[in-house]
C-alpha cells in the first residue's frame, strides 16, 4: 500500500510536469470562447423557451388534474359517507320502530286472548253451573222418588212381616201411619 | 501512459468554419455536446409529459419528480415570489445536470468543464439577479451592502466586505462548477492512465479505485447541478426579499 501510493505520487508528479510542460489547460486558450458562448446562448435559449412554453404547462397541468382528482376522490368519499351514516340512522331507526311495533302487537294480541280465554271460561262456568243445578234436581226428584218407594217398600215389607208373625191381616192404613210416623222419624237421618 | 490527461478538454471544430464579423462561432465538439445535452433533456420532457395519466407512467414519474423537485428547492429557498423565475431555474438546473451527467460518458466531451461556458452563466444570473433587485426595491437594493446589526465602527469595512462578495458571486458560481467537473475528469483519466501504465499486474487497484471514483463523479455531477441551481435560487433571494 506505501509502495503503490509513492508510485501514485511519482506517476502524478510525472503527469503533471508533462501537462505543463505541453498546452497546460485548454479552457484558457480563448480560440473557441466566442464560438462556446455563441452555442451556449444558442442552445439554452432555445432549451428556455421549449421548456418554459411547452413541456412546464404540461407537467404542471398533469400535476394540479392529479391534485384536483385527489382531492374531488376524497370529497366524493366524504360525501359518500355522510349519505351513509344517515341511512345507517335510517336503518336503526326503522328497526326501532319496528321492535316498538312487535313489541305493542304482542301486547295486543295478549290482552286479546286473555280477553277471549276470560269469556270463553265465564261461559262454561255458566255452562257448568247450569249443569249442576239441573243435577241437582235430579237428584232432588230422585230422592223425593225414593222416599214415596221406600214407604211403600216399608209398608209392605212390614205388613208382611206382621203378618208372618202373627198371622193376621193387618189394616193397611194403620200401617201406613206407622210408617210414616217413623219414616217422618228416621228418614231426616239417613237421607 | 503518455496521453495528457488534460487532452479531453480540447475544443476542436466541426464542419466548415464559420465566421461572423470576423467572430469565429465555428460548431465544435463543445456546441455539439450542448445541443445533444439539451436534446436529452428535451426528449425527456417531450416523454414525460406526452402522457396525461392520472396514475403516470415511469418516464411522466421521473418528470414530475423533477418538477417537484426544482419547485420545492425555489419556494423553500426564494419563497413564492421566486414563482415566475421557476422556468429558468429548472431549464438551467436540466441543462447543467445533463451537461454534467453526458460528460460522464466515456469519450463524450463535458461542456461544463469550460470556464468561459459557466462563467457565462454566472454572470447571466449575476447581471439578471442584479437588475431584478434594482426593479424590485429601487435604491433601496444598495441595502444589501450594509447588513443591519453591525457597530458602525466596523460598518465600512463591512461594507467593503459585503461588495467584494457580492462582486464575486459569479466568479465562485463559474468556478465552482468548472473546477469541479475538470478536477473529477482529470482524476478519472489520470486514474485510467495508470491502469493502462501498471499493467495486468499492477493495473487492479487503479482500476477499482477508477470505478468507485466513476460512482463518485456521477455524484459530483448532480451536486454540482443542484448547487448551481441552489445559489442561483439565493441569490434570486436575495434580489427578491430584502431583509438584511
Amino acid at each position: 500500500m506505501k509502495s503503490f501510493i509513492i508510485l501514485l505520487i511519482a506517476v502524478i508528479a510525472i503527469n503533471t510536469n508533462l501537462f505543463a510542460a505541453e498546452a497546460g489547460m485548454p479552457q484558457l486558450d480563448p480560440k473557441y470562447w466566442a464560438s462556446q458562448a455563441f452555442w451556449l446562448i444558442l442552445t439554452f435559449t432555445i432549451l428556455y423557451i421549449s421548456i418554459s412554453r411547452f413541456y412546464l404547462p404540461k407537467i404542471k397541468n398533469n400535476l394540479d388534474n392529479r391534485e384536483r382528482k385527489i382531492k374531488d376522490d376524497l370529497d366524493d368519499a366524504n360525501k359518500f359517507k355522510e349519505l351513509s351514516d344517515i341511512k345507517l340512522k335510517e336503518y336503526e331507526k326503522i328497526i326501532e320502530n319496528t321492535k316498538k311495533e312487535i313489541a305493542k302487537m304482542y301486547l295486543d294480541s295478549k290482552n286479546k286472548l286473555s280477553k277471549d280465554i276470560q269469556v270463553k271460561k265465564d261461559a262454561m262456568e255458566k255452562e257448568i253451573e247450569g249443569e249442576i243445578y239441573k243435577a241437582q234436581k235430579e237428584i232432588i226428584e230422585v230422592k223425593k222418588n225414593s222416599i214415596s218407594s221406600i214407604k211403600l217398600i216399608s209398608e209392605e215389607i212390614a205388613a208382611n212381616i206382621i203378618e208372618n208373625l202373627s198371622g193376621d191381616k193387618l189394616n193397611t192404613s194403620s200401617v201406613k201411619a206407622v210408617i210414616e210416623e217413623t219414616s217422618k222419624q228416621n228418614l231426616g237421618k239417613h237421607l | 501512459m503518455t496521453s495528457n490527461p488534460m487532452e479531453q478538454f480540447t475544443v476542436y471544430k466541426i464542419g466548415p468554419e464559420i465566421n461572423i464579423a470576423g467572430i469565429n462561432l465555428s460548431f465544435t465538439n463543445s456546441s455539439l455536446f450542448m445541443v445533444i445535452s439539451a436534446s436529452i433533456v428535451l426528449l425527456f420532457l417531450f416523454f414525460g409529459s406526452k402522457e396525461k395519466k392520472i396514475i403516470p407512467s415511469k418516464i411522466q414519474l421521473i418528470a414530475e419528480m423533477s418538477y417537484t423537485f426544482v419547485a420545492k428547492m425555489i419556494s423553500d429557498t426564494a419563497g413564492s415570489k421566486a414563482k415566475p423565475y421557476f422556468p429558468f431555474i429548472f431549464s438551467l438546473f436540466m441543462f447543467v445536470l445533463f451537461c454534467n451527467m453526458v460528460g460522464m460518458m466515456p469519450y463524450s466531451f463535458t461542456v461544463t468543464s469550460h470556464i468561459i461556458v459557466t462563467l457565462i452563466m454566472a454572470i447571466f444570473i449575476f447581471i439578471a439577479v442584479t437588475i431584478i433587485g434594482f426593479i424590485k426595491h429601487g435604491f433601496k437594493y444598495l441595502s444589501i451592502f450594509v447588513p443591519s446589526g453591525v457597530p458602525t465602527v466596523l460598518l465600512p469595512l463591512i461594507t467593503i466586505i459585503e461588495i467584494i462578495s457580492y462582486l464575486s458571486r459569479p466568479v465562485s458560481l463559474s468556478v465552482r462548477l468548472f473546477a469541479n467537473m475538470m478536477a473529477g475528469h482529470t482524476m478519472l483519466k489520470v486514474f485510467g492512465g495508470f491502469v493502462v501504465s501498471l499493467g495486468i499486474l499492477g493495473g487492479w487497484l487503479p482500476l477499482s479505485f477508477s470505478v468507485a471514483l466513476t460512482g463518485l463523479e456521477i455524484l459530483v455531477a448532480f451536486l454540482q447541478a443542484y448547487v448551481f441551481a441552489i445559489l442561483t435560487c439565493i441569490y434570486l433571494n436575495d434580489a427578491l426579499n430584502l431583509h438584511h
